[in-house]
């Protein structure tokens, strides 16, 4: 433990960096901002692979050493990793960090979090190679590690048209902040979406057509090997268009590799299944297949109760360890949010 | 790391298990390079999120075809604000009345209601009708909702008796004795020492619906049950039969027990619960506080036809309520108001009711002129738990009578006594008739809550 202390100990020069840093920005407000903005830039660069490099040995340590305390001394570790990794830049990492102590609640935690550690050491290794890898493979990399991506560029690339499917919503508190997210799908494109909206608790979130309905509106993706998040580039309006079309339950499987292929570190993909027999513990098809709920879910009783035993729509939330249902489509066509 | 690295490592050849295992001991005591296994990890995690097959699933059996209609969509909407607690104490009101309109509720809104049921047993009965095949279907899911499955729902199908659930078979034989009153008894004759103790009890209570002389030999050895609960109900319809030999049994002993004494009357308990007396349904042990030969005493009283009481005492129900009757008073009153009760007899209930107002005989009096003797009470008393709780026992609706005495005793409390209006307030709002809602303008909250009924019934209609 005490050498990966000693590691960390950079993080001390790092702060007298950034004092470093602030002279170099007051500085430069002489010498023109896009030179001042290029220093910054460069400086994160810098401090992200410090950040990360220092992340890989601090995962081969763990390994090294075996994670069979981590019940015990995880969530301290977790916390020093995680502040540390804020002040690298590195947020997107921070937070996979921050959330690790999840999986210690779960029996199976040991293959969790060694599944856990190994992705962030993929991460960690994707991001030292970045050159060599492609383009929107390297946005996903900087997107999953943390770097942020202004909303005008988003904007600025060509937006997707169609109908879309509002398939489902879902507000999470964290970090007194509301997250709302809302998923969509597309009529024509076939394409999946997901906008993402802040606010602060209490006050209330941006408004959206709510689940079940149908939108004319043009969407412009983030970069990426498997993008999914989007900005609503321009919305028309409402369009009457009834339940969404779907996927199989059988189709799954192959979509979802094909979305991992792409992109390994997705832990969250929309699915609109078509034809589904909501069971206690998951979502079936009549030929006897099924997908697992998340352990979290519980007993989908409202989700039973508009099924009633027999095949319906069902829009839900892809992640490793099951499905979250969002929304479904009752025999009559009425949403039930779930 | 004085050994090689495990044969297969470097080739990917290693399982999951084994991985999970030597991260968990540590990499470097199996002299494993962590970064190696590592990748190794992210390989195989990847590959298992993709590759993961969908598994065999069990999907319950799908559940019957609805027979009712659904509600109507703003009803439906209503019931969802009130379930997020919009005038939640009218719910048992909406449940209610849907459950008479025979419509069912919308699937999603069902486990919540069941949650409510499983709380609260009195609107269990109204579940049983308003949440439909679906609701029976949860049922038989979830060990909490099970209850619903002892409560009845509409349209019975054929085989009912034979095979239905026990709330099927209740609902069934109510329908039945309604139609056909010996067939119902028949039936029940038929296979009676198969049915459950619980079942047995309220079968004979669906037998008050339509009784008569000719179901008297029935209840009569019903009276031989080994269930007191069963042999109870049997009693006390047999009491409403004034030629029935259990009535013909406690005349015979009320006649010795009461007497004529000058222009007064006198009472003198039994001096023992034989057996003969606890087949007919008299309990032998008092409730706590009670003094034992009393109680015997009350529970003939309250078993005697009250017919049988002018002519063995030369006086009509009126004089003999307000007799004077010495020791005993109190036990022999209170058979009667008992005996009023159980033999619905409204002459018997007046008479009792001028001489001591107990709320539960309003019950047995005809809506208008209950509405009126509890006018009158509402009038002459301040607003207290005690007229808060003798209005509770007035059914709904309120008789406009009642209503107006009511409202007036608000307006003046309020003005006078705020603190204490409240409760008065709420309790009108839920029985009175809505269509009072214009009148009520000097009472806010009480005209919110009339209006609130008066759309509520209007959408269920």
């Amino acid at each position: 433990m005490r050498r990966v202390k000693e590691r960390w100990g950079g993080a001390t020069t790092r702060n007298t960096g950034d004092a470093g840093a602030d002279r170099a920005r007051a500085g430069a407000e002489g010498g023109g901002r896009a030179a001042a903005r290029r220093t910054q830039a460069e400086q994160r660069e810098s401090r992200v692979a410090a950040g990360l490099s220092e992340l890989e040995r601090w995962l081969a340590d763990q390994i090294g050493q075996g994670i069979a305390q981590a019940r015990q001394t995880g969530p301290a570790d977790w916390d020093d990793l995680a502040r540390r990794l804020v002040d690298a830049q590195t947020p997107g990492v921070a937070g996979t960090v921050t959330r690790l102590s999840r999986v210690l609640a779960a029996e199976d935690w040991p293959g969790l979090l060694l599944a856990e550690y190994a992705l962030l050491h993929l991460l960690a290794v994707a991001h030292r190679r970045a050159a060599a890898l492609p383009e929107p493979l390297r946005q996903t990399v900087r997107a999953r590690v943390g770097f942020p991506v202004t909303r005008e560029s988003v904007l600025a690339t060509p937006a997707v048209p169609d109908h879309w499917d509002v398939v489902g919503c879902r507000d999470e508190e964290q970090d007194r902040l509301v997250a709302r997210r809302v998923w969509l799908a597309g009529r024509t494109t076939g394409r999946l979406a997901m906008v993402l909206s802040f606010s602060p608790v209490g006050q209330p979130l941006e408004s959206f057509p709510p689940p079940g309905t149908t939108i004319d509106a043009d969407l412009a993706f983030y970069p990426g090997a498997s993008p999914l998040r989007a900005l609503v580039a321009e919305r028309r309006n409402l369009v009457d268009a009834g339940p969404p079309p779907g996927t199989k339950v059988s189709q799954v499987p192959a979509l979802i590799a094909e979305v991992l292929a792409a992109d390994p570190w997705t832990d969250s993909w929309p699915l609109v299944l078509d034809g589904a027999v909501p069971c206690p513990d998951g979502l079936a098809d009549d030929e006897g297949n099924a997908l697992p709920l998340h352990p979290s879910a519980g007993v989908p009783w409202r989700l039973l109760a508009v099924s009633g035993g027999r095949p319906v729509t069902v829009a839900a939330e892809w992640t490793p360890r099951g499905l979250l249902p969002l929304t479904a489509w009752d025999e009559e066509g009425g949403v039930v949010r779930l | 790391m004085t050994r090689a690295v495990p044969g297969g490592w470097e080739a990917g050849r290693v399982t999951w298990e084994e991985l999970v295992s030597t991260a968990l001991v540590g990499a470097d005591r199996r002299a494993v390079p962590p970064e190696s296994l590592l990748e190794r990890a992210a390989e195989q995690v990847v590959r298992m999120r993709a590759g993961r097959r969908p598994g065999r699933g069990g999907p319950p059996p799908p559940a019957a075809a609805e027979t009712l209609p659904l509600v109507p969509r703003a009803a439906a909407d209503r019931l969802a604000r009130m379930l997020a607690g919009e005038q939640g104490r009218l719910l048992t009101e909406w449940l209610e009345t849907a459950a008479a309109r025979r419509v069912r509720v919308p699937a999603e809104m069902i486990p919540g209601l069941l949650d409510l049921g499983a709380r609260d047993r009195s609107i269990r009965a109204y579940l049983g009708a308003v949440t439909g095949a679906r609701g029976r279907w949860l049922a038989g899911l979830n060990s909490a909702w099970t209850y619903l499955l002892a409560e009845p729902a509409h349209v019975p199908p054929d085989e009912v008796w034979e095979l239905g659930t026990s709330g099927d078979r209740r609902a069934f034989l109510t329908a039945l004795r309604r139609r056909d009153p010996a067939a119902a008894r028949e039936l029940l004759e038929r296979g009676w020492s198969a049915e459950t103790p619980e079942d047995r009890a309220v079968f004979v209570t669906i037998l008050a619906d339509g009784l008569g002389m000719a179901d008297e030999p029935f209840l009569e050895a019903v009276l031989d049950d080994r269930r007191r609960e069963v042999r109870q109900a049997a009693a006390d319809l047999l009491t409403r039969l004034p030629r029935s030999r259990l009535a013909l049994r406690m005349t015979a002993r009320a006649r010795r027990f009461v007497t004529g004494s000058g222009s007064g009357l006198r009472a003198e308990p039994p001096s023992a619960c034989d057996g003969a007396m606890e087949r007919d349904g008299v309990r032998a042990r008092p409730p706590a506080g009670m003094e034992t030969r009393g109680w015997w005493l009350q529970q003939v009283v309250a078993h005697t036809p009250l017919s049988f009481w002018p002519g063995h005492l030369g006086m009509p129900p009126g004089e003999i309520a307000a007799a004077r009757i010495g020791d005993w008073e109190r036990e022999v009153r209170m058979g009667w108001t008992r005996a009023a009760i159980l033999q619905r007899d409204a002459t018997w209930a007046r008479a009792l009711f001028e001489a001591e107002p107990l709320t539960d005989l309003l019950a047995v009096l005809p809506p208008e002129e209950r509405s009126h003797r509890a006018a009158e009470l509402v009038a002459g008393h301040p607003v207290d738990g005690q007229m808060v709780m003798m209005l509770g026992g007035v059914p709904r609706p309120w008789g406009h009578r009642l209503a107006r005495a009511v409202l007036k005793k608000i307006v003046e409390t309020t003005r006078n006594q705020p603190w204490n209006a409240g409760e008065l307030i709420r309790l009108a709002g839920e029985r009175f008739d809505p269509a009072m809602h214009e009148h009520a303008g000097e009472v806010p909250e009480l005209a919110a809550t009339l209006r609130f009924r008066f759309d509520m019934l209007k959408e269920l209609a």
